[in-house]
């Protein structure tokens, strides 16, 4: 049955209730929106409440999507209330082409913004530390830097390192000034060159892309930070789209140039969220070193040795299982080493260290999911932590190309490394490959190159450098981690020039022969331990899986502390020259 | 005033309020789900706009669209019906500031009541009796088990943001009071987000009674009698009747004389219930206060002969209430039975489907507020009440008897309903005695389970 057009519609009259109706309320005003009180959100068109969006820090409540926010109210989000002391307020903007209309847009925009340029500076606390902040605004000229955008950065920085302070900078721009010409373009020079003797003074720069960040910020201080954040799904790039997209021809992909993109590319370290942003950046200077973290990280570990106590006593080793695991033949080793219920580095990472923060890229080419690298805490002592992850699942172990890095993964590595010894972090590195991955990608970029310059960085990085061969240390893919002060293998890990396999394979064209050839190659923690390989062999349950894992790590902690305490100790000159010898002798 | 109002729900409700408009000569605008385009309030209205896509959320629970809607409609005011947003004091609140007449209490007002806690210190300081239990929040169960020993056992745990049985447990002993605090703490954190809890009395066979109050602008508060909905199953009720069977003309006035105090208590305004437990000695407790219409409202309209609706829309609008108290004459019996799309036997699994064949009954003293009509295609997305029946008699006996007949001659084709269901339990001896209390449902299905 269709019922359109049956039904009568009201009647309007005037009733006698609507006459009493008028006298009560004759002047009541028309229903309409508040000037402001509904927006569209340019992401996903619906109509949104503007407090809404307030209270949800600029994110759509319907779609997630970003928001620009204004400097003012990214200084309330990120900084501690009323610690916010801003810097070089209503500095002169010069016309330097004496291009026309420049002076009154100014004008106009000062106006209409209340803003004095399209950058805001000064000093803040997060969460009690002391940091110099210069946060874009959009609003202003789609945040172009000319000459004092560029000069407020630069003297932000530069008294950021006269203080001795870390600098977190907030990018949103649409470039270099056109207006200011030239005078602009400068202004990427000199703004790198302060952020460069802010390096130099050992100091920490974070910088945090937003949307959109393009032009000539991109090409000189938003790219240049220790850490690169970017906030999810923001234009991050030199080119504009269009302008790309105009000269090859060709349209671009879906989510080029957005954010995790750029992760994908290795040029940002991770996705900042904005509900997280104040936490997971005071988290960050902590790790540095700012502000209290080494009175904080007390309670830190108290609870944290609780969680352990209760992994723990789910599983117990008995001192039978450890006898048993030393008849173990140098072919069980290898099956064992390659079982697939072993524990991965992620599961060791995220026992040993619950507070890890994950940083991508090589900022060179591309982000490896085979390397992880990040920075953590270990007994209230800062660390670079660099792991060769094999995945628990297909899927995983796809997107982690089966604990086979590439080029970029060794990069990445390298780069973590390089940050670690800016920030005097001892560096543990977790190796765990079939080997470097063989691939024409991997060729086409060098990985030679790649293992090599890890070889050769790492023999003297200034700090302590721990390599634990975690299940199989695959020839050169492996050595590129292990270039340490020590190196320690799992009791049934192994660690060799070359798989069974394909010892065999080459030695006596017999690839089926790879448990004679394991039994030949020495290459088992013990057999390695009495040729003075490694250091040191971590004891293993019978059945080593996951759930087996707290219990093995609650020996790893001591041993790693123990070894963070003695190397921390020493010289840095004596440990690079140890380091050196330990090679030299082999 | 108001010259065109937008119905904020669907289903019966909505057709009930666009009639309640249309007689008043005021214009009507539906809003819709897509999945709702053939519904009876879609066709009814004067006009109709589409508001999304089928699920709740993304229709009649988006206040940015509904408000859209209205706006571009031109009505100034808005009806929220029960359920979705009618006890929403957001929405309430933005329809406030967009000028828009919103049909029911102030936000600040729905905000209080809706909140347990801050509803029950309301009431107390307004000497309206509530269940003995626990003043403040409780978040561990040792403090816990302290105050449930000073109430006695026993005791009833509940979230303070709950409903509908969620975060809600008895303990009738010590022991059992550490472990069902916890249970319950844990589901009102999942479902609630948050693990306040209050313990109080539990009651003993109380009976479910309400009283339906009305207020204006100005102060004034009536309230319209009560209604007894003991029926009902895990808080769903099923049958409601006016008069309460078990109410005397004094205490009535009590009753009734508490309500308003609530009602004036928190600076009420429009139609209202406060829902009280009543145990068979005549003590009372406050349980809750709704801020909306409710779907039972049809009762007390019959017995009190005045148009709830109509009366929502007049006080909305600034006028004052149009009868007194002393003008409230309750007169016969009302008695509702809810009709829902479900499977009694298949533990009342809610039942979509096309309606193939369908016949309401009529005649003296028997109403039908429903949405169907044949042919009709009941979507998944909703509720499944199709109709409430509802019937007028000089007294109880007659009213069962004339609820009996309705129900015999209700034809629904097409998908499972609970009419036989409820032509059984107007036939149980227990009902028909009224001697009923909120576990006769419960006592009834057992004695059903075992014949």
């Amino acid at each position: 049955m269709k019922l359109e057009r049956y039904f009568k519609k009201t009647i309007l009259r005037t009733s006698r209730e609507e006459e009493e109706m008028k006298e009560a309320s004759p002047s009541s005003e028309r229903p309409e929106a508040p000037q402001g009180i509904l927006k569209k959100c340019n992401a996903c068109k619906a109509a949104i409440f503007t407090e809404d969006v307030k209270k949800n820090y600029y994110i759509c409540p319907k779609c997630h999507n970003y928001f620009r926010m204004h400097a003012y109210r990214r200084v309330e989000l990120i900084a501690d209330e009323g610690s916010f002391e801003e810097w070089d307020r209503q500095m002169e903007i010069n016309n330097p082409l004496n291009f026309k209309g420049y002076p009154e847009k100014i004008a106009a925009l000062k106006e209409k913004t209340n803003l004095d340029e399209a950058v805001t500076t000064g000093r803040a606390k997060i969460n009690g530390i002391d940091v110099v902040l210069g946060i874009c605004d959009g609003r202003f000229l789609m945040a172009s830097m000319g000459e004092v955008v560029g000069e407020k950065i630069t003297r932000a920085v530069e008294r950021a390192t006269e203080l001795g302070l870390p600098l977190i900078l907030f990018a949103c721009s649409g470039g270099a000034r056109m207006q200011e010409g030239i005078v602009s373009l400068m202004q990427m020079a000199k703004t790198s060159a302060a952020l460069k003797r802010h390096s130099e003074a050992g100091l920490l720069y974070i910088s945090v892309l937003t949307d959109p960040t393009t032009g000539g910020v991109t090409a000189s201080w938003a790219m240049l930070g220790d850490i690169i954040l970017a906030e999810p799904h923001a234009l991050i790039g030199f080119a504009g789209p269009r302008v790309i997209e105009q000269t090859i021809g060709q349209k671009l992909p879906k989510g080029f140039q957005r954010a995790e993109f750029l992760v994908e590319h290795g040029f940002v370290d991770a996705i900042l969220e904005r509900e997280n942003s104040k936490e997971v950046l005071s988290e960050i200077l902590s790790m540095h070193g700012y502000g209290k973290c080494y009175q904080n990280t007390g309670l830190r570990e108290e609870k944290d040795s609780s969680a352990w106590k209760a992994a723990i006593r789910e599983t117990k080793i008995t001192e039978a299982d450890q006898d048993t695991t030393k008849k173990t033949t140098a072919w069980e080793c290898v099956q064992k080493a390659r079982k697939k219920d072993r524990p991965v580095a992620g599961d060791y990472l995220s026992l040993l260290f619950p507070d890890f923060i994950e940083f991508h890229g090589d900022r060179l080419f591309g982000e490896d999911g085979a390397v992880i690298g990040g920075i953590a805490r270990l007994g209230g002592r800062a660390v670079t932590v660099i792991a060769e992850a094999k995945g628990t699942d297909t899927k995983e172990n796809i997107r982690r190309n089966f604990g086979m890095p590439s080029p970029e993964g060794y990069r990445k590595a390298l780069r973590l490394m390089k940050q670690a010894e800016k920030f005097h972090r001892p560096v543990i590195c977790f190796v765990d490959t079939p080997g470097a991955f063989c691939g024409m990608e991997a060729e086409e970029r060098g990985q030679g190159e790649a293992i090599a310059r890890n070889l050769y960085e790492m023999s003297d990085l200034k700090v302590p450098v721990l390599s634990i061969v975690i299940s199989e240390g695959g020839s050169g893919g492996a050595l590129a981690l292990a270039v340490a002060d020590e190196v320690w293998m799992m009791e049934n890990a192994i660690y060799s020039i070359l798989s069974p396999e394909g010892f065999a394979s080459i030695l006596w064209k017999d690839g089926k022969r790879a448990k004679e050839a394991a039994e030949v190659m020495k290459l088992t923690a013990r057999d390695l331990k009495g040729l003075g390989i490694i250091e040191k062999i971590i004891p293993e349950p019978e059945e080593f899986n996951a759930a087996a894992l707290p219990e093995v790590c609650e020996n790893l902690i001591t041993e790693i502390e123990a070894f963070l305490e003695n190397y921390s100790s020493m010289e840095e000159t004596d440990r690079i020259r140890r380091r050196y010898q330990r090679f030299r002798r082999m | 005033m108001i010259r065109k109002v937008l119905i904020a729900n669907r289903g019966e409700i909505a057709v009930r309020i666009i009639r309640a408009c249309r007689e008043m000569g005021i214009e009507t605008v539906a809003v819709y789900s897509e999945a709702d385009r053939e519904a009876l309030h879609t066709q009814l209205a004067d006009e109709a706009i589409c508001i999304g896509p089928a699920p709740s959320r993304d229709s009649y629970l988006n206040m940015e669209r509904i408000l859209s809607a209205t706006l571009v409609s031109g009505a100034d005011a808005v009806h929220p019906g029960f359920g979705f947003l009618s006890e929403n004091s957001h929405f309430a609140r933005r329809c406030q500031e967009c000028h828009i007449t919103y049909i029911g209490p102030d936000p600040e007002v729905i905000e209080k009541l809706g909140n347990k806690s801050e509803a029950r210190n309301t009431m107390i300081a307004a000497g309206v009796p509530v269940i003995p239990g626990s003043k403040d929040p409780i978040y561990d169960e040792k403090k816990g088990l302290v105050i449930a020993r000073e109430i006695g056992f026993p005791v009833m745990i509940k979230a303070a943001l709950g409903g509908g049985g969620k975060g809600m447990r008895t303990a009738e002993t010590e022991e059992e009071f550490l472990s069902s605090f916890r249970t319950a703490q844990k589901e009102a954190q999942m479902a609630f987000g948050d693990g306040t809890m209050y313990v109080e009395r539990f009651i003993s066979h109380p009976r479910h009674v309400e009283f339906q109050i009305m207020a204006d602008g100005m102060g004034n508060v009536i309230h319209l009698g009560e209604r007894d909905c003991s029926v009902q199953r895990n808080h769903q009720k099923m049958i409601e009747e006016s008069p309460c069977a078990a109410i005397s003309e004094e205490l009535r006035k009590k009753m009734g004389a508490a309500a308003v105090q609530a009602a004036k208590a928190a600076h009420y305004k429009n139609a209202g219930t406060i829902e009280f437990l009543l145990e068979p000695d005549g003590n009372f407790y406050f349980m809750e206060m709704n801020t909306r219409i409710q779907v039972e409202h049809p009762v007390t309209e019959w017995v009190t002969g005045l148009d709830l609706i109509k009366e929502q829309i007049r006080v909305a609008s600034g006028l004052p209430l149009s009868l007194k108290q002393d003008q409230v004459k309750l007169n016969g019996h009302a008695i509702e039975c809810r009709i829902n799309a479900e499977n009694p036997e298949k533990n009342f699994m809610p039942c979509p489907g096309r309606i193939t064949d369908l016949h309401f009954p009529g005649g003296f003293g028997v109403r039908v507020d429903t949405s169907v009509y044949n042919g009709y295609q009941i979507p998944a997305y909703y509720d499944s009440m199709l109709a409430k029946l509802i019937v007028h008699g000089k007294d109880r006996n007659e009213a069962i008897a004339k609820m009996l007949c309705a129900l015999g001659e209700v034809v629904i084709e097409g998908v499972d309903t609970n009419v036989d269901y409820q032509y059984e339990i107007l036939n149980d001896p227990v009902y028909q005695s009224g001697k009923i209390d909120i576990e006769f449902l419960e006592q009834f299905m057992e004695k059903r389970a075992h014949k």
